[in-house]
């Protein structure tokens, strides 16, 4: 049976209509999108420097990178490294050990050539080094996660927070519920408002002296006490106001998937004795596989972006504890210091395209054939 | 009365799970909706209320007054009045636009095969970073431009070619969405001077060229695995009867895809409908957009929590009665990866 | 189908009545305390026209100009207020152009550099003249000012015309609104317990410490003794240097506060002078709210008008505030606290204050009263059509004159405060705007000891002061209050982090800069 993806033959003359169909979205994308992205490159090696002729880009090579990594904004960028505590060498010896053996592995089933494997190589090579500095800020007596470390944890605690409430909130709207054609209508307004205003409310929301929560909170004995000022109840928070914004989405998607599975096999399945549990991890989830796939993915390219939240709820604070690599773009390009917001901008996407090309390469396809 | 809770079908639940599974939901309508309705309530305050703490119910808590309503759509009348038009034309031109465009290009990724040669790509990019170069280190542009068509011209003719390998339609599409990883703040700048130089700045025309380019990945991706799933057999039926690529389109596919093809309008004009930053930089009086007027609540003195709730609110409800309106097609209409089958 | 109609029916007559209201005038809201301007406003424009040259109302006819500025509504509020009865007397057209705060830098920066030219004045801060008048992006207005009849440029007090809106000797600005910083008391309290306000900061701590937990307002909550607002990305980075300034600056305002004048050393970076205000400021949060390191300026305002704190630090802005609040009458003001000591800049140690180390101390307190921002000061394109900048010119002097301003400066609204002698003289407006004839003596009395003191601080005006202050300055100092760094750590990121802007954009240009950015224009 052929794949769905499967071209048809018979249109392979049909000339025109190949160019025409998929030029004008590539042209467009090409015209808006080429000349930004090197001159953003060109901005991130230089400098700016205003004099009365207009504004001028002073070449100087590899500086903003320098600084970010390894100079003066390095405790912003990565954070401050100190050496890991004994849970963390570890985290650190057990993720290189288990790299290293499943590299073996690969070599020896043969399946991939030369070239495959010193890519594997480099690779587990980059793992090993972002491990280490994970964990030198964050399993270390004194060390300090910096934004890249920070920018991993929004992403990763969002994801697993909105793929959990977006599947559950799906599976039970799908049921014969009442009401359950308003709930879907409610549960889509989170994304309807712009993110400015979403940090916004829950600026207003989390405001424990004035904020509708006031009043639990005082009860709770918690009056002289603030999440502000702990870095990891203000990382929390920023995460939760973004599941409440990005659930939705995980939703909607989910929802449409749940809808359009078919009934007769899940029938047949319950009718044969299968229990709910049994029907949903053998049927339903396989099917649901490749939809989630696609969502996680878009998940992770937006949610390393993530600038609104953390910045009008905290700006960033307390310290730099929420300071996502966006919004550490955003107060370099504030303070019109360009050159080195390019180069935040940039490292960002190398991480980002990195992250995305495993995901979909080993995560993706494998699904995608499964199913 | 029938027990609203009753069993309908052999897969449906039990009514105590149903009962369980409604409350669920209620609880979390409750969650989505506090925050909404605080700010309704919010907009109804003075600032002194505000500050004086909270203030839940009106008329029974406090004195609700129709300032901040009338600030907004009175006093500051066309401030309001303009950005609200430019969103919603931008909003909806950018939408459609984007979905025309990327609704052909995904139908044309899984139906067609792409091979674009490596060399030939690589050439392309490296001539076009070529002429920026030189543009932005001085070289006069259409100079600049010419000498890089020349080159890459000449050089994909010979060099080229040589390459073999080739990008295959997985490729592309990767290609689309990795355009959504750098952070907007990178090229804000660049599309500044890039408007500047073809006298678009303060022109929602900008606007609207720059959301159709942002949001064509998300409209060719979801769209992507929709047209993927859908029954081959009608398509290949016509075709062998005879029926161009471009009738079967139009007769056809397009029918079938009513509802995905308006659930992505929805994402996409909400994307658009709220985009801040680049709306921030390449507009100043004429081409304000919404959000903009949002994020101004934000005084140099402290936010204007009573005029921002206005604004989130008028800026929310028609978005929220577009999605009323196409809410059964939006459930109906997503089908993302290959689930039939 | 009846949905679609419903939710369209709802829709449409919103649009519609905003429409046709948007075609009448704005009329100022009455959401804040005291608005009898508009009134007051009628004869004080007819009053001023009669100091214009020209026939009145065809003078720049046909002339429409922009003027960006910040979307308030304050500051935005009485330009585009005040256009149309400007625009009756000359023929000209405003177009004012509010943008978010974050972004008017920005904006003019890359209109100015890139040659797009679509503004022909600018309200904005006068601190960034440093990134303006070099690239020449400014027009010197120094003869129009000193020629001009309606502006009365002696009427404005000299620090805001002889240094704030002079760079390298020359006027580039029109002062519209006075800012800096001074602290405000619960004189209730202070006259209940026969406390004097603080003229240290060691006083400063030692009465917040004595109100802090106390119930200030009667509503049987415990309150605070000092309310500062100490938000990250905030413009929370100034009251440090309200704080520092007095042991910084000790001789005068050429003095300067930032910068060793002779070699451009951060004074902000490893000395005595700095763990002690560091120290200081956050013993302040330690009297405060539990979430003030999260909390910005309108925070810290809406608790002091709701009565709970004892005492606060504020641009001039609290005393228009407090009509309507429970803190009417209730508030005194006080010059910025000093210290004792001033910092040796040779050795980094402390000195006691005497007649050399601080000629300008009052009653042995070096005081240093902070002008931060700078005041929102209108500013010409050098670039733009000479008709324009003459159109955009005469409206910012309007603006400024003391009629208009006069009554400008004592509406909360405006967020423009006092800077001239006669918006001290006439407390007439004052009283009209709610204030109590105490209220307002004690009021204009603070800014007025502030205003005639010989050691006022001038804020960073020299290039990229953005990244000085806001991404320097504010991120170290937010990182000393999380105690992600201590004093130490705090210094040295100043310092090094300055350090580093400064070498990059030249040490020699920026020593000079900031030397001549402290001059007098004589």
């Amino acid at each position: 049976m052929r794949l769905a993806t499967d071209t048809l033959g018979a249109w392979r003359s049909d000339g025109a209509a190949r160019w025409l169909f998929i030029w004008p979205a590539v042209l467009l994308i090409l015209a808006l999108s080429l000349f930004p992205l090197v001159a953003s490159i060109a901005m991130s090696l230089s400098k700016l420097v205003f004099n009365p002729g207009g504004v001028k880009l002073d070449f100087i090579g590899f500086f903003n990178y320098q600084q970010l990594l390894f100079g003066l904004e390095r405790s912003h960028f990565l954070g401050v490294l100190r050496p890991p505590t004994a849970i963390g060498w570890a985290i650190l010896i057990g993720t290189i050990a288990l790299a290293a053996v499943a590299w073996v592995r690969t070599a020896r089933s043969g399946r991939v050539g030369i070239v495959g494997l010193a890519l594997r190589l480099v690779g587990g090579v980059l793992l090993a080094g972002f491990v280490w500095i994970l964990v030198q800020t964050l399993a270390s007596e004194g060390g300090r996660p910096g934004s890249l470390v920070v920018t991993l944890i929004f992403v990763f605690g969002g994801i697993v927070l909105q793929l959990g409430l977006g599947l559950g909130l799906a599976m039970l709207a799908v049921q014969q519920v009442p009401w359950r054609r308003l709930f879907r209508i409610l549960f889509l307004i989170p994304l309807t408002i712009t993110p400015v205003g979403v940090g916004y409310m829950f600026l207003m929301m989390t405001d424990t002296s004035k904020g509708p929560l006031e009043p639990a909170w005082v009860a709770l004995g918690l009056r002289n006490f603030t999440w502000v000022t702990d870095p990891w109840l203000a990382r929390l928070a920023v995460i939760i106001g973004d599941t409440w914004q990005w659930t939705p989405f995980v939703f909607i998607v989910l929802l449409a998937a749940l809808e359009s599975l078919d009934q007769e096999v899940r029938e047949a399945a319950l009718v044969d004795g299968a229990s709910r549990w049994q029907s949903f991890r053998n049927i339903t989830m396989p099917a649901l596989l490749p939809v989630t796939t696609t969502i996680v993915l878009i998940r992770i390219i937006e949610g390393f972006k993530i600038i609104d939240m953390p910045n009008i709820l905290l700006g960033g604070g307390p310290g730099t504890a929420t300071q996502s690599m966006t919004l550490q773009a955003y107060i370099d390009w504030n303070t019109l210091n360009l050159g080195r917001s390019a180069a935040v901008a940039y490292l960002l996407l190398i991480l980002v395209s990195i992250v995305a090309t495993v995901y979909v390469s080993f995560v993706r396809r494998r699904v995608t054939e499964l199913a | 009365m029938n027990n609203p809770f009753r069993r309908r079908s052999a897969t449906d639940l039990s009514p105590p799970a149903k009962l369980g599974a409604f409350v669920l939901l209620l609880g979390w309508a409750f969650i989505v909706l506090f925050p909404i309705y605080w700010l309704f309530v919010t907009s109804f305050k003075t600032p002194y209320q505000v500050d004086k703490g909270p203030f839940y119910i009106p008329f029974v808590d406090f004195q609700p007054t129709l300032d901040a309503w009338k600030y907004i759509l009175f006093d500051l009348g066309n401030d309001t009045i303009r950005p609200y038009i430019n969103t919603v034309i931008v909003g909806l031109t950018s939408s459609v636009i984007a979905l025309m465009f990327g609704s052909l290009a995904a139908y044309a990724l899984v139906r067609f095969t792409y091979r674009p040669r490596l060399g030939i790509v690589g050439l392309f990019i490296g001539s076009f970073a070529f002429v920026v170069i030189a543009g932005l280190a001085g070289a006069p542009l259409l100079l600049a431009a010419f000498s890089g068509l020349a080159v890459f011209l000449i050089l994909a003719q010979t060099i080229g070619r040589r390459f073999v390998r080739a990008f295959g339609n997985s490729d592309i599409a990767f290609w689309l969405i990795s355009q959504r990883i750098l952070p907007p703040i990178a090229v804000a700048v660049p599309l500044y001077v890039l408007f500047q130089q073809v006298h678009l700045l303060d022109n929602i025309a900008a606007l609207i060229l720059t959301y159709v380019a942002t949001n064509l990945p998300i409209v060719v991706w979801l769209m992507r695995d929709y047209f993927a799933s859908l029954p081959r057999e009608l398509e290949e039926s016509a075709a062998v009867d005879g029926a161009s690529v471009y009738r079967i389109v139009r007769s056809i596919v397009l029918p079938i895809s009513v509802p995905g093809l308006v659930a992505t309008f929805l994402i996409v004009l909400i994307f658009a409908w709220n985009e801040f930053l680049i709306a921030l930089v390449l507009t100043s009086a004429n081409a304000q957009t919404m959000p903009l007027q949002v994020a101004a609540q934000n005084a140099t003195r402290g936010p204007q929590w009573w005029a921002m709730s206005v604004l989130i609110i008028i800026m929310i409800t028609p978005v929220v009665a577009m999605a009323v309106a196409l809410e059964r097609y939006i459930t109906k209409g997503i089908l993302v990866g290959a689930l039939k089958g | 189908m009846s949905r679609y109609r419903m939710v369209a029916a709802a829709i449409i007559p919103i649009l519609v009545l905003t429409a046709c209201n948007s075609s009448a005038s704005p009329s100022p809201s009455s959401s804040a305390p005291a608005a009898s301007a508009p009134a007051a406003s009628a004869p004080a424009a007819s009053a001023s026209a009669s100091a214009v040259a020209a026939s009145p109302g065809t003078k720049f006819k046909g002339i429409s100009v922009n003027i960006l500025t910040f979307n308030g509504p304050q500051v935005a509020e009485p330009l585009q207020r005040r256009a149309p009865d400007w625009e009756q007397l000359t023929g000209g057209h405003v177009n004012v152009v509010a943008v978010g705060f974050q972004t008017i830098y920005d904006k003019a920066l890359l209109d100015a550099s890139t040659g797009t030219n679509s503004f022909d004045g600018y309200v904005f801060d006068p601190q960034w003249m440093g990134d303006f008048v070099g690239p020449g992006y400014l027009l010197d207005l120094t003869d129009r000012e000193k020629n001009d009849p309606q502006l009365d440029q002696q009427d404005i007090v000299p620090f805001f015309r002889d240094y704030n809106s002079v760079y390298n000797g020359k006027n580039y600005t029109i002062p519209l609104d006075g800012d800096f910083h001074m602290v405000y008391y619960r004189s209730d309290l202070l006259t209940k317990d026969g406390l004097k306000p603080p003229a240290t900061w060691d006083d400063y701590l030692t009465i917040a410490q004595k109100y802090n937990g106390q119930d200030l307002n009667g509503d049987g909550q415990p309150d605070y003794g000092s309310c500062i607002a100490k938000k990250k990305g905030a413009q929370s980075y100034w009251w440090i240097i309200s704080v520092a300034a007095g042991l910084l600056q000790g001789k005068g305002t050429s003095d300067g506060t930032f910068f060793d004048t002779t070699n451009m050393n951060p004074l902000f970076g490893k000395n005595d002078a700095m763990t002690l205000a560091l120290q200081t400021y956050a013993k302040t949060a330690t009297f405060g709210p539990p979430d003030e390191l999260n909390m910005d300026v309108g925070g810290s305002r809406g608790l002091f008008t709701t009565g709970r704190c004892a005492l606060t630090m504020d641009w001039g802005d609290i005393g228009t505030l407090t009509p309507g609040t429970y803190a009417q009458d209730k508030t005194g003001a006080t010059i910025t606290p000093g210290w004792k000591q001033v910092l040796d800049r040779s050795t980094g140690k402390l000195v006691a204050c005497d007649a050399t180390t601080c000629p300008y101390a009052v009653d042995g307190v070096n005081y240093a009263p902070f002008g931060s921002f700078g005041g929102w000061s209108g500013a010409i394109n050098a670039k733009s059509p000479a008709d324009n900048q003459n159109a955009a010119y005469d409206f910012l002097s309007y603006m400024s004159a003391p009629a208009q301003s006069g009554i400008d400066v004592t509406l909360g609204k405006t967020g423009y405060n006092p800077y001239r002698t006669s918006h001290f003289t006439n407390t007439a407006p004052w009283l009209a705007a709610g204030l109590s004839q105490a209220a307002t003596d004690n009021y204009l009395g603070a800014i007025k000891t502030s205003l005639d003191n010989k050691n006022f601080v001038l804020d960073l005006r020299i290039p990229q002061t953005k990244q000085y202050e806001q991404d320097v300055l504010d991120t170290a100092i937010s990182q000393y209050l999380a105690k992600e760094l201590d004093e130490a750590g705090t210094e040295d990121a100043i310092a090094n982090g300055w350090n580093s802007i400064t070498d990059q954009a030249g040490k020699d240009k920026q020593l000079a800069a900031y030397v001549s950015s402290l001059g007098i224009k004589k």
